[in-house]
């Protein structure tokens, strides 16, 4: 690349800059809004959540930047991530930020934000249909296997209609429901 | 005699009866009465958490809402349902608006929740309830101070001011059973379960570090305390030699089964069998 050939070129940078017409200011609000979502404007970007983070070395968005994202309003960007949906919930960044950020608990919020949209990896919309049709996570298959051990062959007290009737009518339903 | 409203969860009657026999039967031993919620489902894990957090706090403020009834305090033996079940407590204590709305939900089951019913990790239970001396009391033929690297668990841990729990709970449980207490670098760092569904490759290369890391140490076996990170430790090892070519032969063992064998049970009460590493070479670490 030479100086002069006379084009105009937009300054080189390391990264896109922002186009800060697209911001959505309530985004922040909105977040704030959310469970454990106040403490976000406390953020001031020392990058700690992202040094305690064990996976963010392979993400395009760090931690600390999913933060000054949200704060931005960088909605869609953040919405359409798969940072998000990769965050184990380890909660190793919220544990360590100074300011006490509850950085895991804020990518929640945005996980339910990006559902509401139908912004959802297929394994978990899959995961989705099966709470609501099963109204459980896993089902006993190998009942002897437990009586071997002197269980009851089917879990004593479970219930697991009350739990499908709730999630019929909440987002879970929705998510299901509306594919 | 202390007792306990037992919520068990989904995964662990399913995938982990060893570690639910194993954990009755301990708790016989030492005097603890578990009794079996009624009426009662699965929590939804973190997953539901994430995509659904209203429904996800409806279905554990029920829950919490039955165990309030009689005011023995709610003990589980899985992170996941202890995490759902105490995260979802700790915001209806602090969110007024959000508890009037879900008590109106909760209305239909007509149960109401108040918010006082407290959730605790079993094993954190029977260290406080019960204590490491009569605990110690009880095991006759203590392991041989064999190495053991503790994986507690992110949704146990934290965040701290939800979970108020300490690793030392654990660290003083397992030594009360002969062995000895392994460090490791990693030991806060994530088994990978939850990324499963999204993202197989990178779950495996964290159980892969954190294997790795325990091994380093020198430990020989591993304990958990939840049947989500005790599969995917397990488990994965299988696939770890299967991708990276690398044997970890770690057996990962629950609390109470290691436990229950010191104090004198014998394997198939605990269900060794079904571990999948195997793990009967805890065995030869037993003292007569
Ligand atoms: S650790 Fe806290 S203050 Fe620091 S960048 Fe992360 S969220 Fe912001
Ligand atoms: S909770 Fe998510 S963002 Fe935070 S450290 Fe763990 S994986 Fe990283």
């Amino acid at each position: 690349m030479t100086e002069t050939d006379g084009s105009e070129r937009p300054p080189a940078t390391l990264i896109e800059p922002i186009d800060m017409s697209t911001l959505d200011a309530s985004f922040r609000r909105e977040i704030q809004s959310m469970p454990d979502g106040d403490e976000l404007s406390a953020c001031f970007a020392c990058t700690t959540c992202t040094a305690a983070c064990p996976i963010a070395n392979q993400w395009e968005y760090k931690p600390h930047q999913l933060i000054r994202m949200i704060i931005l309003g960088m909605r869609d960007e953040v919405l359409s991530s798969k940072e998000i949906w990769e965050c184990l919930t380890c909660f190793q960044c919220q544990e360590r930020c100074p300011q006490k950020v509850r950085v895991t608990d804020i990518i929640f919020d945005c996980k339910n934000l990006a559902a509401e949209e139908g912004k959802i990896p297929d394994a978990i919309r899959n995961l989705a249909r099966e709470l609501l049709e099963k109204g459980q996570l896993y089902v006993i298959t190998a009942d002897w296997e437990r009586e071997d051990l002197d269980l009851e062959p089917e879990l004593p007290g479970l219930s697991t209609e009350e739990f499908k009737t709730i999630l019929r009518n909440t987002r879970t339903g929705r998510i299901v429901g509306g594919e | 005699m202390p007792t306990y409203n037992l919520y068990m969860g989904c995964s662990v009657p399913a995938n982990y009866p060893n570690y639910e026999a194993a954990l009755l039967k301990v708790a016989k031993a030492l005097d603890v009465e578990l009794n079996y919620m009624e009426g009662v489902g699965c929590c939804g894990s973190p997953n539901l958490r994430a995509f659904d957090y209203y429904g996800w706090l409806v279905v554990n403020a029920r829950t919490l809402a039955i165990g309030e009834q009689n005011g023995h305090d709610i003990v589980t033996p899985c992170n996941g349902c202890f995490a759902s079940l105490k995260d979802a407590l700790y915001h209806l204590r602090h969110d007024k608006k959000d508890m009037k709305r879900v008590n109106e939900e909760l209305k239909k089951f007509d149960l109401e929740l108040r918010g006082t019913v407290r959730v605790r990790h079993v094993v954190e239970a029977l260290y406080t309830d019960v204590g490491v001396d009569a605990i110690r009391e009880k095991v006759t033929r203590p392991l041989d101070g064999v190495g053991i690297a503790i994986h507690a668990g992110c949704h146990l841990m934290r965040p701290a001011d939800v979970t108020e729990m300490s690793i030392e709970i654990l660290e003083e449980m397992l030594r009360a059973t002969g062995a000895t207490v392994v460090q490791y670098p990693l030991w806060k760092q994530c088994c990978g379960a939850t990324v499963l569904p999204v993202n197989e490759a990178l779950a495996v290369r964290l159980a892969r570090d954190k294997l790795r890391s325990i091994k380093d140490a020198g430990a020989e076996f591993i304990m958990v305390v939840c049947p989500a990170c005790g599969n995917q430790l397990d488990l994965q090892q299988f696939g770890i030699k299967d991708t990276y070519g690398e044997g970890y032969d770690l057996p990962v063992l629950f609390y109470p089964q290691i436990l229950a064998l010191a104090m004198g049970m014998d394997e198939e009460e605990v269900g060794l069998s079904m571990n999948r590493v195997p793990a009967d070479p805890i065995l030869d670490h037993l003292t007569e």
